[in-house]
């Protein structure tokens, strides 16, 4: 049974469609769900948590109802919001101790849990300081605490990275990482930076304008495509015009031939042809589809998984 | 440290200091554990537990101001005692009149911390970290209020008790003293309980509106201090300036006011006469005790629909 499913998932506002008819299947794993800002990632967070309703369809979280089932939903989950969400005068040890008892977790019980939650995601002394005096990159390490607080086995992650310099994004993502494969805790990551998707997630969801994109393992979308980038200084035309001509598919980009690679021979006729024109040639490789391919109309991409 | 610990030292691999992570497989409490941890948590931040010194300082004065008088009768009882004593006549404040006479430092209270109690989470988006865990938004607002009510009680109850104590030390038989006083202040507590209920659903149910302290504390003084004077206002404008009876039926919106209704139904606990210069027109204390209850449930219904509906 997969850990998260929705099934015609729809939510409207009005005549805006965050979501329509969503259907998405997600095994335990470190979840990319990527889209534009308004996309509907947090609208399908809020859903997932039972927060809003759906207009229609039904999603559920280990197989219990969003809608009906949402408190036993809760015990199982951790959210950590886009936004910020922590009061300023209090320390982090107490705001997290707190969640943790609201989360049901018993006194002693919620105080362990913190110090070591704390200690995960690397706050050590100044957990005791306000909040209201912590870096940008503190105040998102204490917000993730507080969603692994209770132990959830799956983390709604919005946005984790909003507002952090290139090394607390970094030191963010590994956070993530950890999380997701050491402790064996399912985390959904919304983001919209693709980039950051790539490093640490094992399964992508891409959503756009409330319809799913594109679901795959992530490896899916980076592996090795079958198609040759030849790199020439002059003469691309005539070097697509001529492997044309010998039968092999072609798109030129810029000063690059990209060619469908349809066999071994296909090297031994790029080189003889290259030969035969006399071109300087700069570069052959193996393109790798890269993630933004999937917004973008993937051409020869596209061609390639013909 | 592992010099004396030969197991650590034989342990394959692995830092001793790095545990992992462990699951949690202990209890999970529900939903009446969750609202009495946010109960106990709000009733530490109203008294400024666990915040700044600064955060301390204006309940704690605000509930001295309120407890002043009773405190000052405490500490002079033996002198008051010597006095009636010599068989001078002295008015000693009661339980009856307590609240009507200092209810404005209670009202300062209820002022300056139900914008705290609800405010925060909503300034500092802290409730959808709520609404997301087992706490429903009606649970929520319920130990929010439980933990206001409860604060005001306290301070209700500081200057009942020191006048407990007081009229007990100005007697000389400490015995036959309690026995007399009990069924005197008993009342109070009712009476305090209902006037703290009142207060808090009225202060929180207002500042649930706006996430900032500031106009959440002028919202409260505004509509307590125009709800007291708009039916004073009309009452005497339709009163007929021949006649003092007053039959024209606009005494019924005294029944509106919030604070005047809380002291006539405090007096109604104690079966206290109701002195016409603070209560005008003729209603009686028992038509106080039903708009108080009433407030009390209008507020609360107020608070639990903005709940229902505000944004997590």
């Amino acid at each position: 049974m997969p850990l998260i499913e929705t099934v015609g998932l729809s939510k409207h506002y009005g005549p805006v469609k965050a979501l329509d008819r969503l259907d998405v299947s997600v095994e335990p794993g470190i979840i990319g769900l990527v889209g534009a800002n308004g996309a509907g990632k947090s609208t399908l967070i809020k859903i997932l948590l039972g927060v809003i309703p759906p207009t229609s369809g039904k999603a559920t979280v280990a197989g219990l109802d969003a809608v009906t089932e949402t408190r036993e939903i809760r015990h199982l989950v951790g959210y950590m919001p886009e936004h910020d969400c922590l009061p300023p005068d209090v320390g982090a040890t107490e705001f997290v101790t707190h969640m943790a008892r609201i989360s049901g977790l018993p006194r002693t019980a919620a105080r362990e849990r913190t110090a070591e939650v704390l200690r995960h995601v690397g706050l050590y002394e100044e957990r005791y300081r306000q909040i209201g005096g912590y870096s940008t990159g503190m105040k998102q390490r204490v917000k993730l605490a507080q969603a692994l607080v209770h132990d959830p086995k799956v983390l709604l992650l919005d946005e984790p990275t909003n507002g952090l310099d290139p090394t607390g994004r970094d030191e963010m993502l590994d956070l993530i990482k950890r999380t997701g494969t050491d402790f064996g805790i399912t985390v959904v990551v919304a983001s919209h930076l693709l980039g950051e998707i790539e490093q640490v997630c094992t399964y992508l969801l891409a959503i756009d304008a409330g319809h799913l994109l594109n679901a795959a393992p992530i490896s899916h979308f980076t592996q090795r495509t079958a198609v040759l980038a030849v790199e020439v200084e002059q003469g691309a035309e005539e070097l697509a015009g001529l492997l044309t001509s010998k039968g092999a598919r072609t798109t030129v980009d810029g000063a690059c031939v990209l060619v469908v690679i349809n066999g071994d021979g296909i090297y031994d006729v790029v080189r003889d042809s290259v030969a035969d024109l006399s071109l300087p040639l700069v570069r052959m490789q193996q393109e790798r589809r890269r993630l933004e391919d999937i917004f973008r109309d993937p051409v020869p991409a596209g061609e390639a998984n013909q | 440290m592992t010099s004396n610990s030969p197991v650590v030292v034989a342990a394959p691999t692995g830092s001793i200091y790095d545990l992992g992570y462990r699951h949690y497989e202990g209890a999970r409490r529900g939903r009446v554990w969750a609202m009495w941890s946010l109960y106990a948590e709000s009733l530490r931040g109203i008294w400024g537990f666990g915040r700044p010194m600064s955060a301390k300082a204006i309940p704690l004065i605000l509930a001295g101001l309120y407890s002043i008088y009773a405190l000052i009768q405490l500490a002079f009882s033996s002198v008051f005692a010597n006095m009636r004593a010599q068989g001078e006549e002295v008015t000693l404040v009661t339980y009856a009149d307590y609240f009507t006479a200092m209810w404005i430092f209670l009202f300062f209270f209820c002022v300056a911390q139900a914008p705290e109690v609800v405010c925060r989470d909503q300034r500092y988006s802290v409730l959808p970290l709520y609404f997301t865990r087992a706490l429903g938004r009606v649970e929520y607002a319920a130990a929010r209020l439980a933990s206001l009510a409860t604060a005001i009680f306290i301070v209700l109850m500081i200057p009942n008790i020191a006048l407990f104590i007081g009229d007990i030390l100005m007697k000389t038989d400490t015995f036959t003293a309690i026995g007399d006083e009990v069924p005197k202040a008993l009342p109070s507590i009712p009476a305090s309980v209902l006037i703290a209920l009142g207060l808090s659903a009225i202060s929180l149910a207002l500042s649930s509106f706006t996430p900032r302290r500031a106009y959440a504390a002028i919202g409260i003084v505004a509509y307590v201090l125009l709800m007291e004077a708009i039916p004073a206002v009309i009452y005497s404008i339709g009163r007929s300036p021949v006649s003092t009876e007053s039959s024209n039926g606009m005494d019924r919106l005294f029944l509106l006011t919030p604070v005047t209704a809380l002291q006539g139904a405090n007096a109604w606990f104690f079966d206290a006469h109701l002195d016409p210069n603070t209560f005008l027109g003729h209603i009686t204390a028992e038509e106080y005790l039903v708009a108080a209850v009433a407030s009390v449930v209008v507020f609360t219904a107020v608070l639990m629909f903005r709940y229902r509906r505000v944004a997590a």
